[in-house]
Order: C-alpha cells, then structure tokens, then sequence
C-alpha cells in the first residue's frame, strides 16, 4: 500500500486500539513530531463520527420501514388490533 | 446485479430482526409509554430509538442476556423515556453496558446534514463499505463475499482507501462549511 493508506492503517489500528504498546508508544512519538499526521488522525476521528450518524440514518430508515408495514399491510392487522387495543385501555 | 443481491441478504436479515423485535417488544413499550401518558408517536420514538441502541449494542459485543430480549427493549425504552421526561427516577442513570452509546445528535447539525447527503450521492459505494465495517461490524470474510472481493485482504485495501476519500470529503467540505467544527 502507499505511505498515505500505510498512515490510514496506523491511524486506525492506534485509534481503534488494535495497536500493541510498543507500537501506540512509536506512533504517539510520531505524532508529536509530525502535525501533519496529527492533523490527519483528528480528520478521521472526525470521519468515524461521520460513518457513524450516517449509518445510524440507514439504519433508522430501515426500522422505519419494517414500522411501516407492520401499521399499514393487511396481514399485521392482528398485531394493530392489540396495539389499539392497549391505547383504548384506561 | 449479484452484488446488490448480496447486500440485500444482510438487510434482509436485518428486516426479520427488527420485525421480531417489534412484534415481541413493541407492545411492551406500548403499554409502559401509555401508562406514563405518552402518545403513540411517542411510543414509536422511543422504542425506535431503542432499537438502534440494542443494534448497536449487538453489533459491538454481542447482548449477553440475562433476560429476554423484549425485557432488554424495554428497559432501553424506559431509560429513554425517563431522559426524554427529565422524570427523577431510577432509570435516569445509563447502565454501565450502555455507557458510550448515546443518542444525542451532535451541534451544527446543518453543515453535517449537508456532509451526510453529500456522502449519500456521491461516495455511497465508499460509505456502505465502511458502515459494513465500522458500524455493522461484520466479519472480514462477510464482507470480502458481500462486496465481492477477491481477498480478505483486498477489501481492507478498499477500506482504507474508502476511509481516506472520506476523509478528504470530510477535511474539504468543513473547511468550507464555518460551523461545523463548533
């Protein structure tokens, strides 16, 4: 892999935790040394982030989705019979 | 044709998931968020909101239950609910196994929302890939057959090279967008 994907890894491997101790030592002595690589490691934090509210987004338009068969194709009509059933309950 | 085939059995597995839980947890949570005075619209928050928790919790380490799933649901439902309501009452502190997974969508939400669509039209090859990773966390050999590569070791190649586009997305579009590092 080039250099950049060979950082990526590093990156990841530090920041997911996946980095032994010798390594994390080794590449937080690099990042003091090299801001641009700093600088990198906070992008990709920030891109984890990112990958996460957007999956996050895909996933709650695909419970959306099971919602809304269950509340509107005939043969769930028994599960909404029990769900009115339980807001007519005092 | 047969890639988006193989996405789809996931998702599909994902559907029968979710319909299982609503069928056994739903009612559930109806009738606690009921007793509590909330609304239907407020039941559905709720416990989809739980689900993604539970989701997330699955994905992450597997659930070691105690109890059943639907009690599971619910007690993420209740803990919502008493957070939603600032209700003063035990289910306000997060259980330790929840700890982490929080649903509160950060500030700058618009420069994000502009990132998200941005990411969904024009990287979203690149971002399935990386939620199947990062998110999903399935099995490296699942997703080498999924998103039909030739090795395990290919499709990390493919991750970083995802994770870097993204990055670079990331980088540019927020210097541009001013809110979006507060």
């Amino acid at each position: 892999m080039r250099t950049s994907l060979n950082d990526i890894q590093k990156i990841d491997d530090y920041l997911l935790q996946y980095a032994g101790k010798a390594d994390r030592a080794l590449f937080e002595a690099r990042l003091i040394l090299q801001p641009a690589l700093q600088e990198n490691l906070l992008w990709q934090q920030k891109t984890y982030e990112i990958i996460k509210q957007y999956s996050r987004r895909q996933l709650k338009a695909e419970i959306e989705s099971v919602h809304q068969l269950l509340f509107t194709e005939p043969e769930h009509i028994p599960f909404r019979r029990k769900i009115l059933g339980i807001f007519l309950k005092k | 044709m047969t890639h988006t085939m193989e996405i789809e059995d996931v998702a599909a597995e994902r559907k029968i998931l979710f319909m299982q839980l609503y069928q056994q947890a739903f009612p559930l949570v109806a009738k606690y968020v009921h007793r509590m005075g909330g609304t239907f619209e407020e039941v559905k928050d709720v416990f989809q909101d739980a689900l993604v928790i539970y989701y997330e919790k699955l994905a992450a380490s597997g659930v070691n239950l105690q109890y059943s799933e639907r009690s599971y649901l619910l007690g993420i439902a209740k803990h919502l609910w008493a957070k939603k309501n600032k209700l003063n009452n035990r289910y306000t502190s997060l259980p330790d196994s929840l700890q982490g997974i929080a649903m509160e969508e950060s500030a700058g939400q618009s420069s994000t929302e502009k990132l998200l669509e941005l990411l969904h039209t024009s990287g979203q090859k690149c971002m399935e890939l990386l939620r199947a990773f990062y998110y999903d966390k399935l099995p490296m050999h699942k997703i080498a057959s999924l998103f039909k590569f030739s090795s395990e070791r290919s499709a990390t190649v493919q991750k970083y090279k995802c994770l870097e586009k993204v990055r670079d997305i990331v980088k540019e579009k927020s210097l541009t967008y001013e809110d979006f590092l507060e």
